[in-house]
């Protein structure tokens, strides 16, 4: 491999300007497609409130700004209260990855009374209980929704997350209508079940087909044209659909490679982030939590972020070739593709430097897959 | 308008990088400044015992090809913070 050189290495950031906090290994639903759950992150132990603030002092001398909570399910934690009051108290600004089902009105009004929420993400699957409930169990959507109406109330900023799966994957119409009309949104995101954690075993029931992949794109590509661009997605049949079709346009045309193509650099997050898991291991991301760094308080952040070899080979896969695979040989996409997720790419194939199979455009294409048609994408 | 002895808001992150350029952010705002090496400077003497003769002489002291008119470049650097409202003036009461 190619390594980073000192210019390189020079020109990172000091330390890293956002830290992804796995608060709790504790949830109070067991979602079919969980990444979090049999996955490595899945330590079940949680750190004491103490262990928390002392690090979130560390963050503060580190200049880092955000941090976003997830876990298991952060509401779930009694001390979640003096967990965000620490946060505040360090000068940074917060995001909440949740169910939305434990959200009471006490925490909204409290979410709502802090100027450093960036954003409170809920999970909503689709327009009616019978497509919410069928992964994340009876009677959440109910409790979700109530969540997510409270958080409106006290005028805290609501994301909400679809995720696409065979259950819903022919509802997307009427979730778009709900979220965006009926709840008022001004806009949602979108990725679908990625071959992680109990997803692993539930695959059959809610991994989409090569047909429902690419009805999914075609909706969603529709629907995000219907109501002005307000579905967002980095990941899952969006994503895929807006950047599998720019590579196609580009074979077609002969273009010139992309300025990230024909490498593996389809992750920047080591530049600019870094994950604790719920034991206060660090890792360079909650979906590659087999890859021990340190631990908070006991090794200094800054230290971990400048100096660990792993670290550095996560930043270093930038600088390997596409062309280096078997699985790329001979592929017409080679120049326009970055590789995609490394975390999917160790969750299918146990290896972190190797493209993910699951964000192939050629192996969507072999296995009987349709890009959308021109007329969908956004100029 | 520059304060006598103006004081850095101690919410606000000075986050230095690797080029000795920084972001000034604003937690309660989202919003972030960047800031040169002479503006990083001038912001660790914004403690609230320098006034902006002092900050002057240490901008002389340690900078290069330093302007004529520097006073009024740290002025208006400082006055910009204020009107940010990323710097301010410590009270004190009789």
């Amino acid at each position: 491999m190619i390594e980073a050189g000192p210019q390189e290495r020079a020109r990172l950031m000091r330390t890293p300007q956002s830290v992804d906090i796995d608060i709790t290994d504790r949830c109070n639903l067991r979602c079919k497609y969980c990444y979090f759950y049999t996955s490595p992150a899945d330590v079940k132990t949680d750190l004491p409130l103490e262990e928390w603030l002392r690090f979130f002092e560390e963050l503060n001398r580190c200049a880092v700004t955000e941090v976003t909570l997830a876990g298991g399910e952060p509401f779930i934690r009694e001390d979640l209260k003096e967990i965000l009051e620490g946060v505040i108290r360090n000068r940074m600004r917060f995001s909440i990855l949740s169910n939305g089902t434990l959200i009471t009105e006490d925490m909204a009004r409290f979410l709502g009374s802090t100027p450093r929420c960036n954003y409170v993400q809920v999970s909503l699957d689709g327009s009616e209980p019978e497509t919410h409930d069928s992964c994340r169990g009876k009677g959440t959507f109910e409790k979700a929704v109530a969540g997510l109406r409270l958080l409106q109330k006290h005028k805290v900023n609501v994301a909400v997350r679809v995720t696409i799966h065979r259950y819903n994957v022919r509802d997307l119409e009427a979730t778009a209508r709900f979220l965006l009309e009926d709840l008022g949104l001004s806009g949602f995101g979108t990725n679908s079940a990625g071959h992680m954690g109990l997803c692993q075993k539930n695959m059959e029931q809610v991994e989409l087909t090569t047909a429902e992949r690419e009805l999914a794109m075609k909706t969603l590509l529709a629907l995000n044209k219907k109501y002005g661009g307000r579905i967002s997605a980095s990941a899952g049949p969006l994503a895929e659909g807006r950047m599998w079709s720019r590579m196609e346009r580009a074979r077609r045309q002969g273009a010139a490679a992309f300025p990230e193509g024909g490498r593996l650099t389809g992750c920047g997050c080591p530049f600019s982030k870094i994950s604790v898991r719920t034991d206060g291991v660090i890792v360079p991301c909650n979906m590659l939590s087999h890859i021990e760094l340190g631990r908070i308080n006991r090794d200094r952040l800054d230290d971990v972020w400048r100096n660990h070899s792993e670290l550095w080979k996560m930043r270093d896969r930038r600088s390997i070739p596409l062309s280096r695979f078997e699985f790329c040989r001979g592929c017409p996409y080679l120049d326009y593709c970055t590789g995609n997720c490394p975390a999917l790419a160790y969750s299918l194939l146990g290896v972190v430097d190797h493209p993910s199979p699951d964000g192939c455009l050629r192996k969507f294409l072999d296995e009987g897959g349709h890009l959308p048609e021109e007329e969908l994408l956004e100029p | 308008m520059s304060a006598d002895k103006p004081v850095a808001n101690p919410q606000v992150v000075l986050r230095e990088e690797f080029d000795d350029w920084a972001v000034l952010f604003d937690p309660d705002t989202a919003e972030g400044f960047a800031v040169n090496p002479v503006g990083v400077l001038i912001w660790k003497e914004l403690d609230g015992n320098h006034d902006i003769a002092d900050i002057v002489r240490v901008v002389r002291e340690k900078c290069e090809n330093v302007p004529e008119d520097v006073e009024t470049h740290c002025r208006e650097f400082v006055d910009s913070l204020i009107r940010k409202g990323l710097v301010g003036t410590e009270v004190t009461h009789d």
